[in-house]
């Protein structure tokens, strides 16, 4: 029974090394995986996640140290509540340790990272969508303040940043994540395709659709 | 200045924003050392690729069986049936 039970876990590993392979192969053979000619990890990130993964968490806490000033920045986007903002950076790296095996070093970490905090950072406005509906928005007083700052030029980036931010939030999830890659981080169609895991018709679409739906709210307010 | 303008504008700004300086690189290696986050293992791994071929499966097996009851249980079936006799 004890040599049955040791057995399980090898069987296992072995199996799933196998269906692995075949997602793997399957995967490489798309198109749209193949464009991905990122260059490759930089040396000091793939020695260091080798030596993570086999247990050593100094290693990790270079790896954290390295990168939570961009996945915090990425992340301000997603959430400007200080609280939820240090939540959703800490979530990015737990979930990144433990899908670390997934990672190969093709592209570099920092990409790899983009894309988890994207996930994390969109999981949260679904939460948050479905928690509540959207907190009191007068359009006409963001256009005001919009109108007033761009005119005058003394609008700070920090304000800025806020005011889009408020109108953004009145988006749905899905538009909301794809308006802010493309205006916020900036993104082109293959970048918001690698982070959000969607094809790039599908971002291009999406894209779109979430331009036309903020048009509307836009012109229905009367501000346009 | 039409609203994508603005819009576009806005998000050039905001480029230049500050963002709070966090530091979780404790609070992740006590997440990670107290075990409250843990990878799954080989079983629990090969468990769930189980379970999403079983549904793989399942759901277009489910879809073509509701499809087949509805077409042979319509009324039109019923009376095709009763009169096979006549047909042959």
């Amino acid at each position: 029974m004890r040599g049955a039970e040791c057995l399980v876990p090898e069987w296992a590993a072995l199996i799933e090394a196998v269906i692995a392979a075949s997602v793997r192969a399957v995967a490489e053979s798309l198109p749209a995986w193949r464009q991905d000619t990122t260059p490759d990890a930089t040396t000091a990130d793939w020695d260091d996640v080798k030596l993570t993964r086999r247990g050593d968490s100094e290693a990790y806490r270079r790896l954290i140290e390295r990168h939570q000033d961009r996945v915090a920045r990425m992340l301000w986007r997603f959430s400007r509540d200080r609280r939820v903002h240090e939540e959703l950076v800490q979530d990015v790296f737990v979930e990144a340790y433990l899908s670390l095996r997934g990672y190969n070093g093709k592209a570099p970490l920092a990409h790899w990272l983009a894309r988890i905090a994207t996930r994390v950072g969109y999981r949260y406005w679904k939460e948050k969508a479905r928690r509540k509906g959207t907190e009191a928005f007068d359009l006409q007083e963001w256009d005001e303040a919009v109108g007033a700052g761009l005119t005058t030029g003394a609008l700070e980036p920090d304000h800025a940043g806020e005011l889009l931010h408020q109108l953004l939030e009145q988006m749905a999830p899905r538009d909301r994540l794809v308006l802010t890659l493309r205006y916020l981080e900036q993104c082109d169609v293959v970048e918001t395709a690698r982070r959000t895991g969607w094809t790039k018709t599908m971002v291009k679409v999406q894209t779109l659709r979430a331009r036309n739906r903020l048009r509307r709210l836009i012109e229905q307010s009367g501000t346009e | 200045m039409n609203w994508e303008e603005k819009i576009e504008r806005l998000a050039a700004r905001a480029q230049a924003e500050r963002t709070p300086r966090v530091d979780v690189t404790q609070s992740v290696l006590h997440i990670l050392a107290s075990g409250e986050a843990q990878p799954l293992t080989a079983a629990e791994r090969l468990w769930m690729w189980l379970a999403a071929a079983a549904s793989a499966v399942a759901v277009p097996a489910a879809t073509a069986a509701l499809i087949l009851y509805t077409r042979s249980a319509g009324p039109l079936n019923e009376i095709v049936e009763a009169i096979s006799w006549a047909v042959r």
